[in-house]
């Protein structure tokens, strides 16, 4: 307890200071003006915005990124409570009664609720991290190569379970991910490996320039082809702040949304887009009368909003303890980490200590930031609302174009990008959910180097994965989780789920 | 004819074009890798070789791809919809664009100096504001320019990200 206090102190005191308090404010406030607009989800916004943390150094660039993703998040729900548009998967619940109170005049108070909820949970979610944090590491330090490519596989096999659409497809993009990450030169050989003797390729396929072809680019498209109705609320925004009858009917379900919420968060693997849905059943299942529920109830706002904060935090702690991203969002984030000369993982905790702690406290100040920009500024992201779409999609092209461009300084990787927009386009039209190919294409390298050692360590047995105990497990909860999401009356209710 | 080759011959429609496609679409990306990994050494086990990983992925994504195309016969599912050329051609046009004219490139007969930022932003702006239905020249000519400065003075100044403005014309 009192190691975590001294660690919380030093990770204050890092996040405290001026420049760092400004960039957290800066993140913040980019993040949700990029994250309000609609059609614009969260990786969306984080792969437009990582060029802008360049110049800075690795402790503000990640303060500022983790402040651009708290923004994002928080974005994608006042564009699912004001528009009936939901930015990503998990926003879909918040749309259900959000927008209902939009319509019924309620507008504040369910933004309020939403930024007032995702507070408590982001608070509650820092302190878990903060605690867990520390053990986790050192269980990390058990993992050997054998542990590492288990749970990578067992990540992925959630990835799948949990994708949006069929999971046939979904594995197909974790696959395809798999093998684009082994383009490029060989780790050990040095050989070349499906390069077409195209020597940018060498390096292999850049994450940047893939994250923004398929979901900057391609996602441009997609928004081009379908002209979405807008449903901007013409109603009165009203009053921001919930009143005593709010806060007593919505205290519970915040605190039951952010223990769920932080609970699935931490499960590798895409956990955390089940808080919201999970928090909203539930919230139905024990309401008094169920049947307000899709009519404007404040318990489906506030319950699944913070459970939606809470595991967008708790997710960070595979990614910060093992290295091991659990959804295409952290995804991107270890892209950004990468950049910046950081790799993920436990030996982050004891080379870094004033940048792991200074994140995590700079997660708290973010999500106190979201709370200060967003309830005054309302106003602010209605008019952005109204900005037409033939306006908007260029804008996010410049910006990607000059993003892609200042990663490397290197013009052909615009062209790439395109290229990759294409490509993103082309799966978005058979069908194909482009997410989890991310998540496939960052954990590649890494399984594929932790396979080759656990090989060599066996020498050349498989049996090593199955034999040691902690291995064994990961990948029999694997098999599980595929074998009942595969039966037929689970896979009904994941698809009413996913449609509801 | 007998109800039960009725029933086969329904069988064997293609009931999911986006399906089929899908499958069809994955099966060739993995005839590329396989041909492209074909000369990279497996390896064994004990020592796997650079190709081992790209072949066995490439594997699975056409097994993967087959089964996808088996199932697109029964179930039921989404047809192909329109592909919309315009936005592809002017979205992706216009980021190829800025591409080759930030730095400038020289391809053979065809030369273009470094244009910088002052002319590759407004261009990208413009060619892919081209793919809106409902697109308004004006209002994008003006758009272009008020983005464009934006962006110089926060990538450039704001920012400091060694982005050349106009080599041409102000030398940075």
């Amino acid at each position: 307890m009192s190691e975590m206090i001294a660690h919380l102190q030093l990770g204050f005191g890092v996040a405290l200071s001026l420049q760092n308090i400004a960039l957290a404010f800066a993140g913040c406030l980019v993040g949700t003006l990029i994250g309000v607009l609609p059609g614009v989800g969260p990786i969306a916004t984080i792969a437009m915005l990582l060029p802008i943390t360049f110049g800075l150094d690795p402790v503000g660039a990640l303060i500022m990124l983790a402040g651009i993703y708290y923004g994002a998040q928080y974005g994608g729900s006042t564009t699912a409570i004001l528009v009936n548009i939901p930015g990503e998967a998990t926003a879909v619940v918040t749309t259900l009664d959000g927008h209902q109170m939009a319509k019924q005049g309620r507008a504040g108070v369910a933004l309020g609720t939403a930024a007032l909820g995702s507070f408590f949970a982001g608070c509650v979610a820092t302190l878990i991290i903060a605690a867990l944090g520390a053990p986790l590491t050192k269980l990390a330090l058990l993992f050997g190569p054998a542990e590492y490519f288990s749970l990578m596989v067992m990540g992925l096999c959630f990835a799948v379970v949990l994708a949006r659409g069929s999971i046939l497809k979904a594995f197909c993009m974790i696959m395809l991910g798999l093998l684009l990450s082994t383009i490029g030169t060989d780790l050990e050989t040095g050989q070349e490996r499906m390069t077409f003797g195209f020597p940018p390729l060498s390096d292999g396929i850049d994450f940047a320039v893939l994250a923004m072809g398929v979901f900057g680019f391609a996602e441009v498209l997609r928004n081009l082809e379908n002209p979405e109705t807008r449903d901007v609320v013409r109603a009165k925004i009203g009053r921001l702040l919930p009143d005593w009858n709010d806060i007593k009917q919505s205290f519970l379900p915040v605190v039951r949304g952010t223990a769920i919420g932080g609970i699935l968060g931490i499960l590798p693997g895409n956990g955390a887009v089940l808080g919201p849905f999970a928090s909203y059943t539930i919230e139905k299942k024990i309401a008094k009368d169920p049947s307000r529920f899709g009519r404007g109830a404040i318990e489906g706002v506030a319950g699944p909003e913070s459970a939606n904060n809470a595991g967008a935090q708790t997710a960070f702690i595979p990614l910060l303890t093992l290295g091991i991203p659990p959804n295409a969002v952290m995804a991107l984030m270890v892209g950004a980490m990468t950049i910046h000369g950081i790799i993920p993982g436990p030996q982050v905790m004891t080379k870094n200590p004033e940048l792991f702690w200074g994140m995590i406290a700079s997660m708290w100040i973010g999500n106190l930031m979201l709370l200060i920009i967003n309830l005054p500024l309302v106003g602010v992201w209605v008019k952005l609302l109204q900005v037409p779409y033939r306006l908007m999609f260029p804008a996010i092209l410049i910006f990607c174009c000059i993003g892609i461009y200042s990663v490397n300084n290197q013009p052909v990787d615009v062209a790439f990008t395109a290229l990759f927009g294409l490509f993103g386009y082309i799966l978005i039209k058979l069908g194909f959910e482009p997410a989890p190919m991310l998540l496939g294409f960052v954990l590649g390298k890494l399984m594929e180097e932790k396979l080759r050692q656990a090989l060599i360590i066996s020498r050349g047995s498989f049996m090593t994965f199955i034999e040691r105990p902690i291995s064994g497990g990961l990948l029999a909860v694997a098999v599980i989780i595929l074998v009942v999401a595969l039966l037929p009356s689970i896979s009904q209710k994941r698809d009413e789920v996913f449609t509801e | 004819m007998s109800l039960n080759t009725i029933e086969r011959a329904q069988g064997l429609r293609v009931r999911s074009q986006q399906d089929l496609a899908a499958g069809l679409f994955m099966i060739l990306l993995s005839v590329v890798a396989l041909f492209l990994a074909s000369d990279l050494p497996m390896g064994s086990l004990r020592q796997i070789g650079p190709g081992m990983l790209p072949k066995a992925f490439a594997v699975i994504c056409a097994g993967l791809g087959v089964l996808l195309a088996l199932s697109s016969l029964r179930y039921n599912g989404e047809k192909l919809s329109g592909w919309s050329w315009r936005g592809v051609i002017f979205v992706l046009g216009g980021a190829v664009v800025f591409g080759l004219t930030i730095r400038g490139f020289d391809l053979g007969p065809i030369k273009v100096p470094q244009l910088g930022l002052v002319v590759s932003g407004p261009l990208v702006v413009l060619i892919s504001g081209l793919a809106a239905d409902d697109r308004k020249i004006k209002e994008l000519v003006i758009f272009a320019i008020v983005m464009t400065t934006f962006c110089a003075l926060l990538f450039k100044y704001a920012l400091g990200l060694p982005i050349p403005l106009a080599p041409w014309l102000l030398g940075i």
